[in-house]
């Protein structure tokens, strides 16, 4: 039972990561109904400004200094390629994106290389127990600040002015313009704050295990989390990433041995299963209609 | 207040919706502008609160003039700024907020304490969205959804509202409640409305001052009084002339209008 509880602990700890880069490309589908394929490389912009900062920083302030340049760049985006899209088909937009991740990719490894990077300094290797459970540090980071930040998420769309203002540019950009709600620049905060919430997982990987190009991977889990918690629900995105990430963790336990692989196709094989009884994923809100 | 000269507005660079329109809004003053499905009168809202670039037009030609300031390039969030607020057709509101942070998205650039005192004026003038305000939006029924968009155009405390068919799908009894309430908004505290509305009985009696469109154009203008007094008016909008719907007569004077 204990290696039952171990998985578990684990798996929620990576959970809470995929649920960070989730809720972020969630946010922007909603308020922009633009799919990002380019969200794995918001990770690896923050593994690699982690990385460069780490050199002339102490690493905390190197992983909170990687934040503003992700949004920066997840402002430029949404400038130079997404605004200029607007009104165009969903195919032209997608191609957008999927052409931006790419570039993204080679001008990261122009910069950077393409080895894997380790930092000088790593996060305290911080080891909790709780009897016989042990809370290993990538774990117990990747917990103590994705949750958080995911929980602070929900609260300041839930409860502050600004969280009031992206959920109604989310459902109406013009009848947002109409009550003199500045849709257009909530609509590029939000894809900055999608690419530092991204960056807040590439800069916890980089101080944990280093960085490289395959970080972008990760940034595949999100498309099995967001359908799973349904396209459009932030919450829905918190709650799907720990239960890929908990189905992850039990699979590679459990199942490895006998199926290798398995734990990387659990995820999809969840999606599908969920995606047949329930379209709109499991927190997916279906539209409200008076009739 | 408001000044439109010669407007012409374009759809996707080709469909003229707007075909020299000129009409005038003194403040304090009730405008009702009456027409027919397409007859360019939610073209005409859409350009006023500068949101026809929303909709795929522009303005091709005239002037719009607000405060004194021409606006007719200006964005919608300058012509908010600048005091005109409107309510679209089709009850625009955020049905997945409640109808509280409808109310505090519209009047989000007030200090908390405006803000509530502000809420409580809108649930003053709409007592049912107060029993509500703790519901989504699109949980309310047609005539609330009306009320809180109302509301949440008040929040802002406009110099000009501008607010395109309000009685579109409600039950009459409903429509006459709203419009009560209309008058009574418009009479304290004092702001210009433009009313667009195909149901001319109920906004005829709140206008000082009537414009009829009909393709784009301005086709009568003039006090209630001698809109009521005009035949053709009284005809095509409040159905008491003498012809037939296919009268001769009354597509001899529809031809003479377009």
């Amino acid at each position: 039972m204990t290696f039952f509880w171990q998985l578990l602990l684990t798996g929620v700890a990576t959970g809470a990561l995929y649920a960070l880069m989730s809720m972020g490309f969630v946010l922007v589908y909603r308020a922009t109904s633009v799919v990002n394929f380019a969200i794995g490389e918001f990770l690896l912009v923050g593994g690699y400004v982690t990385f460069t900062l780490a050199h002339f920083l102490p690493l905390p302030l190197a992983m909170l200094g990687a934040l503003p340049v992700a949004f920066l760049v997840g402002v430029g985006v949404e400038r130079a390629f997404v605004r200029p899209l607007i009104g165009r088909s969903v195919v032209a937009v997608i191609m957008a994106t999927i052409g931006l991740a790419l570039t993204l990719d080679g001008a990261a490894q122009l910069v950077w290389g393409p080895d894997q990077k380790y930092l000088s300094g790593s996060l305290p290797p911080v080891l909790l127990t709780f009897g016989e459970l042990i809370l290993p540090p990538r774990a117990f980071w990747s917990l103590a600040i994705s949750l958080p930040v995911a929980l602070g998420l929900i609260y300041f769309l839930q409860k502050s002015r600004w969280g009031v203002l992206v959920r109604a540019v989310s459902e109406s950009e013009v009848a947002a313009l109409a009550m003199g709600i500045p849709a257009p620049r909530i609509v590029t905060a939000v894809w900055g704050l999608s690419a530092a919430l991204a960056a807040v997982g590439g800069a916890l990987l980089a101080g944990l295990s280093g960085v490289g190009p395959h970080l972008v991977q990760l940034g595949l889990m999100v498309f099995p989390v967001t359908i799973l918690g349904g396209l459009e629900s932030v919450g829905g995105a918190l709650a799907a990433g720990l239960i890929v990430g908990v189905a992850e963790a039990l699979s590679k336990g459990y199942l490895e041995a006998y199926l290798p692989g398995i734990s990387e196709t659990v995820p999809f094989i969840i999606v599908l299963i969920v995606v047949l009884v329930r379209p709109y994923g499991l927190f997916g809100r279906r539209d409200i209609e008076r009739v | 207040m408001l000044k439109v000269e010669n407007l012409k507005a374009l759809y996707r660079g080709v469909i003229l919706a707007l075909d020299g329109v000129s009409l005038e809004l003194a403040r304090g003053e009730a405008v009702a502008v009456l027409g027919p499905n397409g007859a360019g009168k939610s073209t005409l809202v859409r350009a006023l609160a500068g949101l026809l670039g929303s909709y795929e037009g522009r303005v091709s030609d005239g002037r719009i003039e607000l405060g004194g300031r021409d606006v007719t390039a200006a964005g919608a969030l300058a012509v908010h700024r600048q005091g005109l607020t409107a309510v679209l057709e089709g009850r625009p509101i955020f049905r997945y907020l409640t109808v509280r942070e409808n109310l505090r998205a519209a009047g989000h650039r007030l200090p908390a304490g405006e803000l509530a005192a502000r809420m409580d004026e809108v649930f003053h003038w709409f007592p049912r969205l107060a029993e509500r305000s703790h519901e989504q939006g699109g949980y309310l029924s047609g005539g609330e959804q009306q009320m809180l968009v109302l509301g949440m155009a008040l929040i802002t405390d406009p110099q000009v509202l501008v607010v395109d068919e309000p009685s579109l799908g409600l039950a009459p009894l409903l429509v006459e409640e709203l419009f009560a309430v209309l008058a009574r908004m418009h009479r304290e505290k004092g702001m210009a409305l433009l009313l667009v509305e195909q149901n001319a009985r109920a906004a005829m009696k709140l206008a000082h001052r009537v414009y009829v469109l009909e393709h784009g154009r301005v086709v009568f203008e003039g006090e209630r009084e001698a809109a009521e007094r005009d035949a053709d008016v009284m005809e095509f909008y409040l159905g008491t002339g003498a012809g037939g719907f296919l009268g001769a007569k009354r597509y001899r004077r529809r031809k003479r209008w377009i």
